[in-house]
C-alpha cells in the first residue's frame, strides 16, 4: 500500500483507487519494445533448451522407450539401474579424468604457448596465425586424423616411435594408452585457445606494475608469479569454467579417435546419452544419464564461482 | 590495451633467442603434422598409404574426391553443410544482434538477471536436451530438415553472441542514436543506419564464430537427420569412417572428406584471424 500511494503522490493522481503507479506512456513503450526485441532470442531458448531440459527431467523418470514400446512412470527406479551399468560407470570415471586431466594440461600448455606468441621473433604472426588451427579444424576431423596419426601399422607416429627406439608402439589396445592419447588429442584441439586467451590477458597487464616490481627488485620469476598470475587469475578461472562446462557435455573427438573403445576405456557420458538415446531409442534411460551430467556440471559450475570469488582480485 | 615494443616483460623468453627458436619449431611441428598427415592422405593412391618404409610424399592425385563425389552424394553433403551454417549464422545473428540491442540500450527492470539467465542457459550441455528436442523436432516436422538443425544450433550460439554484442553496442556512444530519435528515424531505420555500420566489426566477428562452429557441428546432424537431403559433412565423415575397403579403413577417403571440410575454415582463419581472435578473447575477457 505504500508503494501505491507513493505512486499516487509522484503521478498526482486524482483517481482514489490505483493498484501500482502508473507508468507513462513512454516507458510503457519502450518496454514493449525491449519484450518484442529480446522475445526471439529467449523463445528459443526457451523452446530449445528450458523446456527440453524439464523434459529431460521428467523423462528420466521414465522407461521411455520406442523399441520396446514401453511408457511408464517408474519414479527412480532408471537411477539405480544407470548407476549399476558398467558402461556408464566406466564413463562417469573417464568423464572426470578426461576433463580434469585435459584442463590442467591445457592451463599449462596454452601459457607456455601464450609466453613464446609473445615474445618477440621471426616468425611470430606466422606463429599466431597457425594458433588458430587447432581451434578451427572440425573436431571430429581432429578425431579421426589423429587416429589415423597413430594407426599401429602405417602412422606416422609409430612409425617414427619404431624407427627410433624399435619399440612398437600400439596407441588404442591398452586402455591407458587410450586414455592417454585422448587426453592428449583434447590438448591439442584446445590448449591454443587457451593461448589465445592468456596471450590477451598478458597484453593486459599494465607494464606500470613490471617496472613498480623491477624497480623493487623482483626477478623475471618473481615478477611472473607477484603480477603476471595474480592479474589474469580471474580471466584463467573463467576461462576453465566454460572449458570444465564445454567439454562435460561434449563427444566429438572421443567419436571420431577411439568410439569409446577399447571396451569402454574410454567412453563419456555424452557419448553414453547419444548411443542409448538416439541409437538405442532408451528415452528414460538416456535421460536419466543426462541428469547425472547436469549434476556433475551443477558441480563443476558450483567450484568455479566459488574459485572467481576467491581470486577476484582487484588492484 | 596491447603493450608495444621494448618493455619488460615478466619471466620473458628472451626474444630471439634459442630457447625461443627451439619452440616455435616445436610449436610448428605439433600444429602442423597432423595437417600434413591428412593432406598428404587425401591426395595419395589408397596403395601408397599401405607402404612400409612410409611415403612421405605421394605422388598427388584428385582420385579421393573423384571416387566421393561418384560414391556418396558429395556436392549434396557439402551443399547442406553449407546451408545449415550460413543460415545458422543469419539467424543467430538477428536474433542475438536484437536481443542484444535491447538489453544495452533499454533500461528495463530485471534485465540484468535476464541477460545472466540467457548466458547461464549456455552451461547447460547440448547433449543432455538431444532426447526431448528430438521429440520436439518430430512434433514440429522439422526432424530429418536441415531447418531444424539450423534452429536448434541458432539457439545454442544465440547466448554467447548476445552477450559479445552487448559488449560491443554499448561502445557506440548513445547520442548518435538519440540524435536519430529526436529526428523522428523509425528503429529498423536506426538498426539499419546507424547501429549496424558501427557495430559491423562484432557482427562480422561473431558471424565467423558462428559460422564455423555450425559448419564443425556434429552433434546436432548426426541426431537428427537422416537423409541425403539434410545430412551434413560432419555426419557424412562418420559414415565414410563406417565403411570398409578391401585393405581396412579407406583413409584416402576419410581424409578427402577431413580435407574439404577443414579448407574453407582455414582459409576463412587467413583472412580473417584479427576478428576472430577479437570475438573469442572479448568473450573471455570482458
Amino acid at each position: 500500500m505504500q508503494v501505491a500511494n507513493a505512486g499516487k503522490v509522484r503521478n498526482g493522481s486524482a483517481v482514489p483507487v490505483r493498484a501500482r503507479p502508473a507508468l507513462s506512456r513512454s516507458i510503457r513503450r519502450r518496454y514493449w519494445l525491449f519484450v518484442l526485441l529480446v522475445a526471439p532470442a529467449f523463445l528459443l531458448r526457451l523452446a530449445t533448451a528450458a523446456f527440453p531440459i524439464l523434459q529431460t527431467m521428467y523423462l528420466s523418470l521414465t522407461n521411455l522407450n520406442l523399441l520396446k514400446n514401453t511408457n511408464a512412470f517408474i519414479g527412480l527406479q532408471n537411477f539405480p539401474a544407470v548407476a549399476g551399468d558398467p558402461g556408464v560407470r566406466a564413463a562417469l570415471s573417464f568423464t572426470v579424468i578426461l576433463v580434469v586431466g585435459s584442463t590442467v594440461l591445457e592451463l599449462l600448455v596454452g601459457m607456455l604457448v601464450a609466453l613464446l606468441l609473445d615474445a618477440s621473433f621471426r616468425g611470430r604472426a606466422f606463429a599466431r596465425t597457425i594458433n588458430l588451427i587447432p581451434w578451427a579444424i572440425p573436431t571430429i576431423v581432429a578425431g579421426y586424423a589423429f587416429r589415423w596419426l597413430l594407426d599401429d601399422q602405417f602412422g606416422l607416429v609409430p612409425y617414427w616411435i619404431h624407427q627410433l627406439t624399435g619399440i612398437r608402439f600400439v596407441a588404442f589396445i591398452s586402455p591407458l594408452s587410450a586414455q592417454l592419447m585422448v587426453v592428449l588429442a583434447h590438448v591439442w584441439k584446445d590448449a591454443p585457445f587457451m593461448a589465445f586467451v592468456f596471450l590477451a590477458g598478458l597484453q593486459g597487464v599494465p607494464q606500470e606494475l613490471y617496472d613498480a616490481a623491477r624497480v623493487d627488485g623482483a626477478s623475471p620469476w618473481h615478477r611472473f608469479w607477484g603480477v603476471t598470475v595474480p592479474l589474469i587469475m580471474p580471466l584463467t578461472i573463467t576461462m576453465v569454467l566454460f572449458r570444465l562446462v564445454w567439454s562435460l557435455g561434449s563427444f566429438d573427438l572421443v567419436y571420431g579417435l577411439t568410439q569409446g573403445g577399447p571396451g569402454v576405456a574410454t567412453s563419456v557420458l555424452a557419448l553414453q546419452i547419444f548411443r542409448q538415446g538416439i541409437l538405442f531409442f532408451k528415452f528414460g534411460f538416456a535421460s536419466a544419464i543426462s541428469v547425472l551430467l547436469l549434476i556433475l556440471v551443477a558441480c563443476a559450475g558450483v567450484l568455479g564461482l566459488w574459485l572467481f570469488r576467491r581470486a577476484d582480485v582487484t588492484y | 590495451m596491447m603493450v608495444k615494443g621494448q618493455a619488460i616483460r615478466p619471466a620473458r623468453f628472451k626474444s630471439g633467442s634459442l630457447a625461443v627458436y627451439a619452440g616455435f619449431a616445436l610449436f610448428t611441428l605439433v600444429i602442423l603434422v597432423p595437417i600434413y598427415w591428412m593432406l598428404r592422405s587425401s591426395l595419395a593412391n589408397a596403395a601408397d598409404l599401405i607402404k612400409l618404409p612410409l611415403v612421405y610424399f605421394p605422388s598427388p592425385t584428385l582420385k579421393n574426391f573423384d571416387t566421393l563425389v561418384t560414391q556418396v552424394p558429395f556436392f549434396q553433403y557439402v551443399r547442406n553443410s553449407l546451408i545449415f551454417a550460413l543460415g545458422t549464422t543469419l539467424v543467430t545473428l538477428l536474433v542475438s544482434f536484437l536481443a542484444a540491442y535491447g538489453f544495452a540500450r533499454i533500461p528495463f527492470p530485471g534485465s540484468g538477471i535476464l541477460l545472466w539467465a540467457l548466458v547461464l542457459s549456455m552451461a547447460l550441455p547440448d547433449v543432455g536436451t538431444i532426447v526431448p528436442l528430438y521429440r520436439v523436432l518430430k512434433d514440429l516436422h522439422l526432424l530429418d530438415k536441415i531447418g531444424g538443425i539450423t534452429l536448434v544450433m541458432s539457439s545454442t550460439l544465440a547466448p554467447f553472441t548476445v552477450w559479445v554484442l552487448v559488449s560491443f553496442i554499448k561502445q557506440v556512444p548513445y547520442e548518435i542514436e538519440e540524435a536519430a530519435i529526436i529526428d523522428g528515424a523509425s528503429l529498423p531505420r536506426i538498426f539499419w543506419y546507424i547501429l549496424a555500420p558501427v557495430t559491423l566489426p562484432g557482427l562480422v566477428t561473431m558471424g565467423l564464430i558462428n559460422f564455423i562452429n555450425a559448419w564443425n557441428n556434429l552433434l546436432y546432424p548426426l541426431s537428427f537427420t537422416t537423409s541425403p537431403s539434410s545430412k551434413t559433412l560432419s555426419v557424412s565423415i562418420t559414415e565414410v569412417f563406417a565403411g570398409y575397403s578391401p585393405w581396412g579403413k579407406p583413409w584416402e577417403l576419410i581424409m578427402a572428406v577431413g580435407v574439404t571440410m577443414t579448407v574453407p575454415i582455414v582459409i576463412l582463419i587467413l583472412f580473417s584471424q584479427r576478428a576472430i581472435v577479437r570475438g573469442l578473447v572479448g568473450g573471455a575477457i570482458k
